[in-house]
């Protein structure tokens, strides 16, 4: 117990993902004269917004134990819809963004109402929903990239400077405070996280876990959908960029569940997990030029985070107390707590209570 | 058959957990082709001597085991298997989807060609070996289709079969009846009997006394680790029996129970015509201040009685009622409003937040009273929980901001039933609330729940643990096939009397035992 004290106080479990970011950074300037400026910064932060919120959204669900793996073909959907009902439809900006952004929370909905009603494991409904979402495009779009809608406006949107840096990134950062808020300052917040730890325990207190479930699948698709119109305003149409951002997104969210709270998806973690990704993203690419680097690190650092995430937890538990051999030849069912005093009294419960 | 060493002899078996004795110098023995009986009550030390037997506990220095003349070297499975001793346990670790056969063979392997199963070859093989346990039927079968005591007897062939299948000498059966309708015992005995007829000795563990008479076995009465008298059911009475598992310490320290003062409430909590699961037509009420026990074996309906209660499922027919609300079932969160708390079994699985804070465990069920917009006042959440802690004597103390999985068992049953009494619930259900439990968290959480009752709550404990019922309970119901069969009140509830009622299977049973 001391010694996770001390463990603690170093941080270097909490707060891995702040050395190894410092690492990077002091590892670039001295590598190449190119890394360390006010341009690499800023973009960096607004390169990385899209993605960044995205991660919230996903985040939102994953609180839960439930998995969205449509927030990047709902992304993309949104933003072919803002352009086209732009350039198609002659829809003005503000309504153009609502309809858009209301459309992803509509996709939501139908995934909370696959999940919750229909009962479909989260991942299943999601990976299908995904997988229509793509047909969907294709049809309204006839598979060829629409205009860009003509209005500078629109791309100021996003692109428009707040101290040197585009304005995407502070909207990033009001995501990501509004829901830092609700995910730990809000019951809401609160009954997706005990959803998440055991969904039955949950039900048996009284939390509404099919209620909050729909929620959180409605408010991924939501900000799915503000992704995507943020992503069509800066960048331009794209009918391939959503899905390209899961799995960078799932990256960030695992690797910031190893951060600040260990063991609990966080906001602030994942925002960290997405820069220290980024950044090693960026210094490698100033120091070798090659293009494979980011699939390779978002892939890795997913696998470190999941297999860490797990490592940790098997340690916690292990630390608490000696595990009995799982394979006995007995293979009996009363299991003995570990405390030494729990055990004494074990074989009574075993003794007239066959249902152990 | 008639061979000369006998199936078991063990000699001064002793084995503690933490100071306490669970098994004192226990010694038995049993011949070759006997079946013998092994009863005892909670934490009579039945379970650690199958444990020994089966090599997973080792026991202390100096006991000597022998199993069919070959010394069993404890504390080792390995040794256990080679020397001849083969289990059988409750949960039979067969699988319903699959086929007899693969049921068998998954264990002992299939004859091949090349690396083919010989599909003839493998169905002779096993219907050969059910014909050990005298089970007649085709291994093509799914086990899904068996009844439970034809699927004990797969399992039990399956034991008989395999690797040194010849050599075995002693088979032990841990309460292989316990979830058996009465009617399928007959045929359980009848295969475990069939079994011993080939010189094998089985030790026969069970809860069920009127399995005694039926089985016409030797008896060997464990009490309180110790061995308390071996004797032929044919000589015993029922009541000797009783006697022997309990003891004579009838009077159970129940002073609090007796002296707590009952504040007669308005409400009383309804149950009319409840059908659900295996609980079939059961009614009755218990009325605020009222501590209710509800005893039975595993397949009675006690398992499930608690949630069914609180809603947890909607009920096939019948009526739950808290005063004049009904509860619907099917939705805990209305329960909850009707002032129904509900206490789960299972810690792990349905009752604890494992990975959440201690604090997050308190507060779940009314985060509403804490939420001030725009923020969950953490703060207050703290201070409630610090009163919890003292209340409640939970250690670590000021833990509060520990994950739930850093507490000991009986800390976090502590925390899972402040979590309840907080709401300060017009009924309480719980359900073996002091299961896996030290015995200071034991005290305490009884000592909880004669307060909440005393203040008005209407209290119900499904509990396997039948002292505790005794000791604080003013009222045992016993079920039986999801059916109340007795209940107890005053001076009729001792601990022989519940135990008596709660093992007895019913009458059928005693008319089969006096056939036999």
């Amino acid at each position: 117990m001391d010694r996770t004290r001390f463990r603690i106080r170093l941080g270097l479990d909490r707060f891995s993902g702040l050395y190894l970011w410092a690492v990077f950074i002091i590892m670039f300037t001295i590598w190449t004269p190119l890394f360390f400026t006010t341009s690499t910064l800023h973009s960096i932060a607004s390169g990385q917004a899209v993605a960044g919120i995205l991660t919230i959204g996903l985040l939102i669900p994953l609180v839960a134990g439930v998995f969205d793996l449509s927030v990047g073909a709902t992304a993309n959907v949104s933003a072919i819809a803002a352009i086209q009902l732009q350039s198609v439809h002659h829809v003005s900006i503000p309504l153009a963004i609502v309809l858009a952004v209301g459309l992803g929370a509509v996709i939501g909905a139908v995934n909370g109402f696959l999940v919750v009603v229909f009962k479909i494991n989260s991942f299943i409904a999601t990976l299908a929903m995904g997988s229509v979402l793509a047909a969907v495009l294709t049809i309204f779009t006839n598979n060829e990239q629409p205009s860009p809608p003509a209005s500078p406006t629109w791309t100021k949107l996003t692109e428009f400077q707040v101290g040197g840096f585009q304005i995407i990134f502070v909207y990033f950062l009001v995501i990501a405070i509004i829901a830092w808020w609700a995910l730990e300052h809000t019951p809401a917040g609160r009954y997706l996280h005990v959803i998440g730890s055991n969904n039955e325990a949950a039900r048996l207190s009284g939390v509404r876990v099919g209620k909050w479930v729909w929620i959180s699948l409605i408010s991924s698709g939501t900000i799915a959908g503000i992704a995507g119109v943020a992503f069509a305003s800066l960048l331009g149409p794209s009918l391939t960029f959503g899905p390209s951002l899961l799995l960078p997104a799932f990256a960030a969210a695992f690797l910031g569940s190893t951060q600040l709270q260990p063991g609990r998806f966080n906001v602030w973690g994942s925002v960290i997990a997405i820069y220290v990704l980024a950044t090693g993203i960026q210094g490698f690419q100033f120091v070798t030029g090659v293009q494979w680097l980011s699939d390779m690190f978002n892939g890795v650092a997913l696998i470190a985070a999941v297999a860490f995430a797990g490592w940790r937890q098997r340690a916690t538990a292990n630390r608490r107390g000696p595990r009995r051999p799982s394979a006995t030849a007995d293979g009996d069912t009363a299991d003995p707590p570990p405390d030494a005093s729990a055990a004494a009294e074990s074989p009574s419960r075993a003794a007239l209570s066959p249902s152990e | 058959m008639s061979e000369p060493s006998p199936a078991l002899s063990a000699a001064n078996v002793g084995k503690s957990f933490g100071g306490t004795a669970a098994l004192d110098d226990f010694s038995m023995s049993i011949a070759a082709g006997e079946v013998r009986a092994l009863v005892g009550g909670n934490g009579s030390g039945k379970s650690t001597f199958i444990k020994v037997l089966s090599g997973y506990h080792k026991p202390e220095p100096g006991a000597q085991i022998v199993i069919g003349g070959s010394p069993l070297s404890t504390g080792d499975p390995a040794s256990s298997r080679r020397v001849g001793a083969r289990f059988v346990h409750q949960e039979l670790g067969l699988v319903d989807e699959e086929t007899v056969l693969d049921n068998l063979a998954v264990a002992n392997g299939y004859p091949t060609f090349g690396g083919t199963v010989r599909g003839k070859a493998a169905r002779r093989a096993a219907a050969a070996t059910l014909a050990r346990v005298g089970l007649d039927i085709d291994p093509r079968v799914k086990l899904g289709q068996l009844t439970a005591a034809e699927k004990t007897g797969v399992a039990l062939a399956r034991t008989l079969d395999g690797i040194g299948a010849g050599q075995i000498k002693l088979l032990v059966l841990d309460e292989p009846t316990a979830t058996l309708p009465a009617a399928e015992v007959r045929q359980v005995l009848q295969m475990v009997h069939t079994v011993a007829d080939q010189g094998i000795g089985v030790l026969y563990v069970t809860h069920r006394l009127d399995e005694i008479f039926q089985l016409g076995a030797t008896v060997t009465i464990l009490r309180n680790g110790r061995h308390v008298v071996d004797g032929s059911s044919e000589k015993m009475t029922r009541a000797d029996l009783v006697n022997y598992l309990v003891g004579s310490e009838f009077e159970d320290a129940r002073d609090e129970a007796d002296h707590t003062e009952r504040i007669g409430s308005q409400v009383t909590f309804e149950v009319s015509h409840l059908r659900a699961g295996p609980l079939d037509d059961v009614s009755f009420s218990v009325a605020g201040g009222e501590i209710v026990g509800i005893s039975g074996v595993t397949g009675s309906g006690r398992e499930s009685i608690a949630g069914t209660l609180f809603g947890r499922e909607r009920p096939t027919d019948g009526e739950v009622r808290v005063g004049d609300r009904p509860i619907r079932g099917g939705r805990p969160d209305e329960s909850i409003k009707h002032g129904v708390a509900f206490l789960p079994a299972d810690r792990k699985r349905e009752s604890g937040l494992m990975n959440l804070t201690v604090r997050e465990n308190l507060t779940v069920s009314s985060l509403r009273e804490f939420w001030r917009a725009p923020l969950l006042l953490r703060r207050r959440e703290r201070a409630e929980t610090r009163s919890w802690f003292e209340r409640l004597g939970i250690q670590p103390a000021g833990g509060w901001e520990l994950p739930m999985t850093a507490l000991s068992g009986g800390n976090q049953q502590k925390v899972l039933v402040a979590k309840w009494l907080r709401l300060e619930p017009s009924v309480l259900l719980l359900d073996e609330p002091t299961q896996g439990v030290d015995v200071g968290a034991k005290a305490e959480i009884h000592h909880q729940i004669l307060t909440a009752a005393s203040s008005g709550a209407a209290v119900i404990v499904a509990s396997t643990d039948i002292d505790e019922l005794v000791a604080i309970c003013h009222r045992i119901l016993i079920l039986r096939h999801g059916q109340i069969a007795a209940e107890l009140t005053g001076t009729q509830m001792t601990i022989a009397a519940v135990t008596e009622q709660t093992l007895i299977s019913d009458g059928s049973a005693l008319h089969l035992m006096s056939e036999a």
